[in-house]
């Protein structure tokens, strides 16, 4: 497939991409193209970037094919297309984070730190994408670039905050892109973009040279369209970081040799109570995933529903101080739905914040005794498929809940004590919805062999749009 | 006092602590969602703990 024309690389994986580099079946040169043009022909309708870096990438692509044609060894990504959330610094453009406010700062000087390291693994940047304004949103609008689409409904939201990059991946403009997840950004849009996304353990990957949102609570990860692509990038990016404060020193196993260990000798459990899917969709690939894999208990993560609260009044508060003075200067330029919400953060009184953060360390406690009793919980990634663009309140259940806060809802309490989730597809007809596979702190593999293990049983897929 | 009125006099004084300039257009739905944010708080803050319970910031001496 991959020595045909251009048209022949798409929906390529990670995997088969860099396979096809390495051996010269096809050159990083052709693969970057084959790209650029997908997003050129593509994105008019995805508006998924907002910023094609052609020249960078073609020249990168060159000096790998160079590297090839010298017998030099090529890393582990080589000529593998991706693009970025634009909250991540690249060298050259100001890192928008979504707003209009931040077009006015300086171009970075420097590559984010997971750009760097994926580079340095052979792969290409080909752009930055579109995202809810700051990181604080779950639709995928924005009201500056406008929101990006569906590929498999482009009347329907992608999810947020990191919608370009589930919009990318989902309509197959790259094969893989980074996001971030302060309380489901990348969980989120891989459910209602049929697709897979990693929220790594806090602290895990580095977020240097990204652009914050809520500190205590942000995590950077991948999304792609397989356990094995997640799982590459994944590799190629772990390891200490001096320069984030929070990145953990500690010992980095490969987990893309793991997956083939699958499901075996790994005890799941299928989350009760807060977690109770309350959709016939949600339902459905709960039912299909936790099928798949034999699991026949349920278990209880207790007070999850206080838990979503504490992460929900703590990012309001961390995202308000750190928008503080530009809630002061530049309030007309932010988009009004995310400036009203930080400005009614800025007002949360102190003492009910630190009580959340007590919360927290008793809730962590809590939930890491449940490890003892099974390696891996399941839970829905998003209480509905995708939501149409411009839509503000869903039914959960027999409730009625604004969308914007709360597509995140089973996604919150758990990256609130920083927990390694792979998001899976499940993919109904029409429109796909994903599963979390939430491990304990340090067990990607886990998660990974579990997501590559339902791949296999034909479970869990990201489904190709008909774009 | 009605529960909205509180809120408008909530989000009044907190602008004028925090030196923030509102237009009144955005009032209402600056007061929705500190609405919704002490609704969360008062959920976290039911819930009992002892006193030497320790908060889960970052730091590192």
């Amino acid at each position: 497939m991959l020595d045909t024309p251009a048209a022949g690389l798409d929906f390529a994986t990670v995997a088969d991409l860099a396979a096809a580099v390495a051996s010269g079946r096809t050159s990083a040169v052709r693969v970057v193209e084959a790209a650029l043009t997908r997003i050129s022909a593509r994105d008019t309708v995805l508006n998924s970037f907002t910023a094609v870096t052609e020249r960078r990438a073609l020249a990168r692509a060159e000096a790998l094919d160079d590297a090839r044609a010298g017998n030099q060894p090529l890393g582990p990504l080589a000529g593998v297309p991706f693009a970025v959330k634009n909250l991540f610094d690249v060298a050259g453009l100001p890192t928008l984070a979504g707003s209009r406010i931040n077009r006015d700062q300086p171009p970075a000087a420097r590559d984010a730190a997971l750009i760097e390291r994926l580079e340095a693994a052979g792969a290409i940047l080909v752009g930055t994408l579109n995202m809810g304004e700051y990181a604080y949103d779950f639709t995928g609008e924005n009201a500056h670039d406008g929101a990006s689409r569906n590929p498999h409904d482009i009347g329907r939201m992608t999810g947020g905050s990191s919608g370009g990059s589930g919009a990318a991946v989902g309509g197959g403009l790259v094969p893989f892109a980074l996001g971030s997840d302060t309380n489901g950004s990348i969980r989120v849009p891989a459910s209602l973009c049929g697709i897979f996304g990693l929220k790594p353990t806090y602290g895990r990957l580095s977020r240097a040279r990204s652009f914050p949102f809520a500190a205590s609570l942000d995590h950077v990860g991948p999304l792609a369209r397989t356990a094995r692509d997640l799982a590459l990038a994944y590799d190629a990016m772990a390891g200490f970081d001096a320069d984030d404060p929070v990145c953990a020193d500690r010992a980095v196993d490969a987990v893309a040799p793991l997956l083939e260990r699958g499901a075996d000798g790994l005890r799941v459990a299928v989350a009760g109570g807060y977690f109770k899917c309350r959709s016939a969709e949600a339902c459905q690939a709960i039912d299909r995933v936790a099928s798949a894999l034999g699991v026949n208990r349920d278990i209880e993560i207790p007070q999850a529903e206080r838990a979503r609260s504490a992460a929900f009044i703590i990012t309001a508060s961390e995202g308000a101080s750190l928008h503080l003075h530009r809630l002061r200067k530049r309030a007309r330029d932010f988009d009004p739905a995310v400036r009203d919400r930080l400005l009614a953060g800025a007002m949360t009184p102190a003492s009910l914040v630190v009580k959340a953060h007590k919360f927290r360390r008793w809730y962590r406690e809590q939930v890491l005794k449940l490890f003892t009793e099974v390696d891996a919980i399941l839970a829905p990634a998003t209480p509905c498929t995708a939501p149409s663009i411009g839509q503000k309140a869903f039914m959960h259940g027999d409730v009625e809940l604004p969308v914007r806060a709360n597509l995140g809802l089973y996604t919150q309490p758990i990256s609130f004590i920083g927990l390694p989730v792979v998001a899976v597809s499940v993919p109904l007809k029409p429109l796909p919805i994903g599963v979390q596979i939430i491990a304990a702190p340090w067990r990607e593999d886990v998660a990974l062999r579990l997501a590559h293990a339902l791949e296999m049983k034909g479970a869990v897929a990201a489904p190709r749009p008909a774009l | 006092m009605s529960q909205r009125d509180a809120l408008d006099a909530l989000v009044e004084a907190n602008a004028r602590a925090l030196g923030l300039t509102l237009d009144p257009a955005w009032r209402a739905s600056i007061a929705f969602n500190l609405h919704l944010i002490l609704n969360h708080a008062a959920r976290v803050d039911e819930f009992p703990l002892p006193d030497d319970a320790e908060p889960a910031a970052v730091f590192h001496a």
